[in-house]
């Protein structure tokens, strides 16, 4: 009788998951800028991923094909040393997407498993790692990564990596800390503390999913800021070494007043590239807010 | 409320310290020796005894902490120390500094007017034409590259049309100081406010919006007060509370907007000197200027949590 | 409490309203207030001055101890002035007579020289100027080369002697060079950052114009001198701009002479109707650099292998590198292919055969190859690129480093395999002394080694063109089989004039980074 009972519980709550899912998708699908943005995002991410693994050449440099303009044979024409802009961009967009994405989601991670330490043991913990966001955020970010790229010393894609994720969590480790203050007086964490519930388990299995849903918009926008963040240092020339063809890398052509004017397409094609891609995370992170922050339901 | 104010600013100092101790260590630890930009290096390979002279001369073979100690102490007594190649950091950042400020405040300024401005006139005319201009306008600011914008800017209106000058701050044929500076200003402050304006919109259309739904001004409006004396009393004065506070929230980005800005617009403010201090692995001038970004976001923020309780007295009990 | 604050807000916000509708309106100011200009008559020529290339910072007078420009140029004079071959001079400040075995210079200076502010300018000035370089830390390495021969050095009244350890072919050109700088306003700085004293903000100049304001960031004026004793120039006022881009200078008009080699310069000057090219003869050197072994005995292992060093270069296309730049010659010694006594060697190009001698040289292909450059305009940045292209090609891992500070960076933290650089030089045998044992800079990474000395000291001696053909032949062959330098090609470089400046006939440019005679005093605008 019992375990009928339960089984339905289970079925109800699984049913009413899925149909608030079905909901959410409905809702999401009518959000014609939200579907625009994934649409987009993931028509970007596909070139560029099939155009790395088919391995087409964006390096070779042609000194007899030097500011070529778009033809059949280069449909984005060539940069400033005969090299396909079209095979460059889909290669950078590689690397730029990559940025974004691992350190939008790194940077999420150690904010939220900080922050989720910090808001459940509060205390001396709380109070130092606080401490630590606030002295984090004493700097607006693009001067905390240029001082760390100054210590690291080297432009390589690793530290530059490191760089971002160390300077970006801290707007998420507040926010999961917040809710983590506010959750842990809630009953259903203090039934499974009387049950012997391993802290982990009650911090990463009860109560992070509460607050999974902003921390997924804001990774999400993230990745657009990462990948503006990525091309800003390369201009002023403190980005990932010039060899690595990212977004970044290959707009700073267009540092050149004679290649702005002269040559339209070697800063147009990488330019578009990122506004899009910026403009179509936004799009989508707008859309998941709508979708799934709570207060507005 | 003193109580509350001094005890923020009490608060400042010793971050101040911890921070700057954080970074003094950093850079120092990067192994990169100032000696080497200051001796010719036909000295330094055939007689490093006039070398290790300096290095206990400049006392860098003092403990890490003792040289700190000593570089906050100088600081205290208002000595910046020198760069590499032996200027007064002191003068740089008179020079500097104020021309940062300035774009700054000109670019903080600008924005906060035209962002509320359409925030709020959008919120009154939902999907009116302001309401669509400045959502495409929100939208196009926040995806392109804020360099690409300035490189453009001079391509277009210094190049092409040949309005503004294309570099730098003061033109050595000006005659009227005052419209030599608006020239120069207004590329670099137009592509800065077109990358701040953005939020600001945003922020000012929500809550304006969520003020124009609220009772009270239904309320006001059945009374049969006008129309545009209720958006100016009521709507106005109440969305304008924290809207302020994210504009101080803005100052970290503002910052690092201008830092960029000034490259591309050979602006001769504190941020190329950072970029270049970093590229000339310059650490004396790179840990002021750090230092004094820290100082500017310190007071931002503790200008937020003083307009908040100003604002909302809750904030202030609650603290206490 | 609150509606006061609200208030001010408005208020404030209405103030920056009516500003922002003002400033709408500027623009139209601006053009009206820029075509009433002229009524000043005033001649101005507009100099300007990149801050982008490491030769100078915004906030100060550039030193002309390092490279000489159109600016110091205007500023300081030099014992003797050299014609736009840079190799001919004849006396400025001072009449110089060089004795038979080419080891004593007598030095007369002019009677009655001043400084800009009313100082004399004697021999103190001339004995202080060489000692004070030989301090400094930021000086092209010419003058230290040429001035390390000098023993001895004493002055009687106007006359100076000076007596070196053995003969040097470039003296007289590298005093043609060497600006004098007054001893009562700088013998306080520091020697080592000299160039960095305050002395910069407000010089005591020997030339035609001193200073007028420094704006630091923006600009510097010049207005005459009048204490230069010679004919003043026409031109009444010069004003020197800081900019980062010279091409963007010339656009928006605020430079009427400029110069440089990187295409995209030479293109976009060119497609502007209002400035003539004038193309100009240099002897410009770009070359790689192998980063051997300090003087310290310190070698870099990886480089040591001749072989390794031989299979990098074949890797390198340099006649496709050449094609960046509009008029590049690719070279194989410091003898152009175009000279007599080029000894016909060629450094082949071929990916396959440096692939497989890389491969057998024992070199360890997990290693990261390390290249390090200063020059960070577009057109650099894409040879280092393609560079790393063709290096990669072989399998090796590649990394370059764009340097801020080229001297430190190549000469003394020597973190590097492969150093990329260019030489400005007067003649080739600059070239080779750059492979003395003594040579300051490079000395540091060839470990000091005396294998050139002789041969770069029959050089320097040789009197009749055979003999130099002889000595050019013998160090070619010794360059070749060190492999110490590997040049990839001369270029020239270009000055742009705009066509408001009327310069007199018959003046001929020479190498813009040096000083030579221009009868500046005749330049005029129209």
């Amino acid at each position: 009788m019992s375990n009928t009972n339960t089984m339905s519980i289970k079925e109800q709550n699984k049913s009413a998951a899925s149909s608030l899912m079905k909901k959410n998708i409905r809702k999401f699908l009518r959000n014609k800028l939200a579907v625009f943005g994934l649409v987009v995002i993931v028509a970007i991410t596909i070139a560029c991923v099939a155009a790395a693994i088919m391995g087409i050449d964006y390096s070779t440099p042609n000194m007899t094909m030097m500011k070529k303009p778009p033809s059949s044979e280069f449909l984005f024409g060539t940069d400033t040393i005969g090299r396909d802009l079209l095979a460059r961009v889909l290669f950078g967009g590689c690397y730029s997407i990559f940025i974004g994405v691992f350190c939008a989601v790194m940077s999420s991670v150690v904010g939220a498993v900080l922050g989720a330490i910090a808001g459940y043991f509060g205390g001396k913990v709380d109070m130092l790692l606080i401490r630590l966001s606030e002295i984090f955020q004493a700097f607006p970010q693009l001067v905390l990564v240029m001082m760390l790229v100054a210590i690291l010393g080297e432009r390589s894609m690793g530290n530059m990596l490191f760089v971002f994720i160390v300077t970006g969590w801290m707007t998420t480790f507040r926010m999961v800390r917040n809710e983590f203050m506010s959750l842990k007086g809630e009953t259903y964490v203090k039934v499974c503390e009387a049950f012997g519930m391993s802290k982990i388990n009650i911090m990463f299995k009860q109560i992070l999913p509460n607050v999974l849903t902003p921390i997924i918009v804001s990774t999400t926008t993230n990745v657009a800021y990462f990948i503006l963040q990525e091309a800003s240092l390369s201009f002023i020339g403190l980005g990932v070494a010039d060899s690595t063809p990212t977004w970044g890398n290959i707009l700073n052509a267009a540092k050149s007043l004679q290649v702005v004017q002269n040559q339209w397409w070697i800063w147009v094609f990488p330019g578009a590239a990122i506004s899009l891609f910026v403009l179509a995370i936004n799009f989508l992170g707008d859309g998941l807010r709508d979708v799934l922050d709570a207060k507005q339901q | 409320m003193l109580k509350f104010i001094l005890k923020k600013l009490a608060m400042m100092i010793p971050m101040l310290l911890v921070i700057s101790l954080l970074v003094f260590l950093g850079l120092r630890s990067t192994g990169i020796d100032p000696i080497t930009f200051m001796v010719p290096p036909e000295v330094q390979s055939q007689s490093p005894e006039i070398v290790e002279q300096l290095r206990e001369e400049l006392g860098l073979n003092d403990p890490l902490i003792v040289q700190y100690v000593r570089w906050v102490g100088n600081i205290c007594k208002g000595d910046l120390g020198l760069t590499n190649s032996g200027e007064k950091i002191s003068g740089i950042i008179a020079d500097r500094l104020p021309y940062t400020l300035e774009l700054s405040a000109y670019a903080m300024l600008f924005s906060a007017v035209i962002g509320i401005s359409i925030g709020i006139i959008s919120a009154i005319r939902q999907n009116g034409i302001v309401d669509y201009i400045g959502r495409v306008l929100a939208v196009f600011g926040q995806a392109v590259p804020q360099f690409l914008v300035g490189i453009l800017m001079i391509w277009i209106f210094a190049i092409k049309l040949g309005i503004f000058p294309a570099a730098n701050r003061v033109s050595p044929d000006a005659t009227n100081a005052f419209l030599d500076a608006f020239m120069h200003l207004f590329l670099p402050v137009t592509t800065l406010t077109i990358g701040m304006v953005a939020v600001l919109m945003r922020y000012a259309r929500n809550t304006m919006l969520d003020v124009l739904n609220s009772d009270y001004i239904k309320t006001a409006r059945s009374k049969g007060i006008p129309e545009w004396k209720v958006y100016m009393k009521h709507g106005f004065r109440n969305a304008m509370k924290p809207v302020l506070v994210i504009l101080m929230f803005r100052i970290p980005a503002l910052i690092a907007g201008s830092v960029v800005i000034e490259s591309v617009f050979s602006y001769p403010g504190i941020g190329t000197t950072m970029t270049n201090a970093i590229t000339n692995m310059d650490y004396n001038l790179v840990l002021v200027i750090t230092l004094i970004i820290a100082a500017v976001m310190l007071v931002a923020s503790f200008m937020v949590d003083v307009l908040n309780a100003v604002l909302d007295p809750r904030v202030r009990l609650g603290d206490e | 409490m609150k509606n006061k604050l609200v208030a001010l807000l408005l208020a404030m916000t209405m103030i920056a309203s009516v500003l922002a509708a003002c400033g709408g309106d500027k623009p139209a100011d601006g053009s009206t207030a820029e075509s009433d200009t002229p009524v000043a008559t005033e001649k101005v020529l507009k100099l300007a001055l990149s801050t982008n290339d490491g030769s100078t910072s915004d906030d100060r007078v550039p030193t002309p101890w390092l490279n000489r420009n159109m600016a110091t140029n205007l500023m300081w004079r030099s014992l003797l002035i050299a014609d736009s071959s840079l190799t001919k001079t004849s006396p400025d400040l001072a009449e110089v007579a060089v004795s038979e075995d080419g080891l004593t210079y007598t030095i007369t200076l002019k009677e009655g020289l001043k400084w800009s502010d009313g100082e004399a300018l004697d021999a103190e000035d001339v004995l202080w100027s060489i000692d004070a370089l030989m301090a400094a830390t930021n000086k092209n390495a010419i003058y230290s080369a040429a001035f390390g021969k000098i023993v001895e050095k004493t002055a009687e009244g106007n006359v100076i002697t000076l007596k070196l350890d053995s003969p040097y072919a470039a003296m007289l050109d590298i005093l043609a060079q060497f600006a004098i700088l007054p001893k009562h306003a700088l013998e306080n700085a520091d020697p080592a950052t000299i160039d960095a004293a305050d002395f910069w903000k407000n010089p005591v100049t020997s030339g035609y114009y001193m200073m007028g304001e420094l704006n630091v960031g923006n600009y510097f004026t010049l207005v005459p001198n009048p204490n230069y004793e010679g004919t003043p120039a026409k031109i009444e006022k010069v004003t020197v701009s800081y900019v980062s881009d010279f091409l963007t200078a010339a656009q928006s008009g605020s430079a009427d002479y400029l110069y440089g080699n990187a295409s995209d310069l030479v293109e976009g000057m060119s497609a502007l109707g209002n400035y003539e090219t004038i193309n100009v003869d240099v002897l410009f050197y770009k070359y790689f650099i192998f980063n051997m072994k300090g003087v310290d005995g310190k070698e870099n292992e990886a480089m040591q292998s001749l072989a390794v060093r031989q299979a990098l270069i074949k890797a390198i296309d340099r006649a496709s590198l050449a094609a960046l730049y509009p008029s590049a010659q690719v070279i194989n010694s410091g003898v152009p292919n175009s000279n007599e006594a080029y000894n016909g060697f060629e450094y082949k190009f071929d990916a396959e055969a440096a692939k497989n001698e890389l491969a057998a040289s024992g070199y360890d292909m997990g290693r990261t190859l390390r290249i390090c450059y200063y020059n960070n305009d577009q057109t650099s940045i894409d040879l280092i690129n393609a560079v790393v292209y063709y290096l990669e090609q072989t399998g090796i891992k590649v990394e370059a480093t764009l340097s801020n500070d080229g001297t430190t960076d190549l000469f003394t933290t020597r973190d590097y395999d492969i150093g990329f650089k260019g030489k400005s030089a007067f003649s080739i045998e600059e070239w080779y002394t750059e492979y003395m044992s003594t040579d300051a800079l490079f000395a540091n990474i060839f470990g000091g080694d005396t294998a050139f000395d002789a041969a770069v000291a029959a050089l320097s001696a040789a009197a009749t063109p055979e003999a130099k053909a002889a000595a050019l032949k013998d160090l070619q062959k010794l360059e070749q089989d060190n492999m110490y330098k590997v040049p990839v090609f001369t270029v020239g470089n270009c000055v742009f004039l705009s066509d408001k400046v009327a310069v007199p006939s018959g003046v001929e440019f020479c190498n813009p980074l040096y000083s030579c005679d221009l009868d500046f005093a005749n330049w005029d605008l129209k």
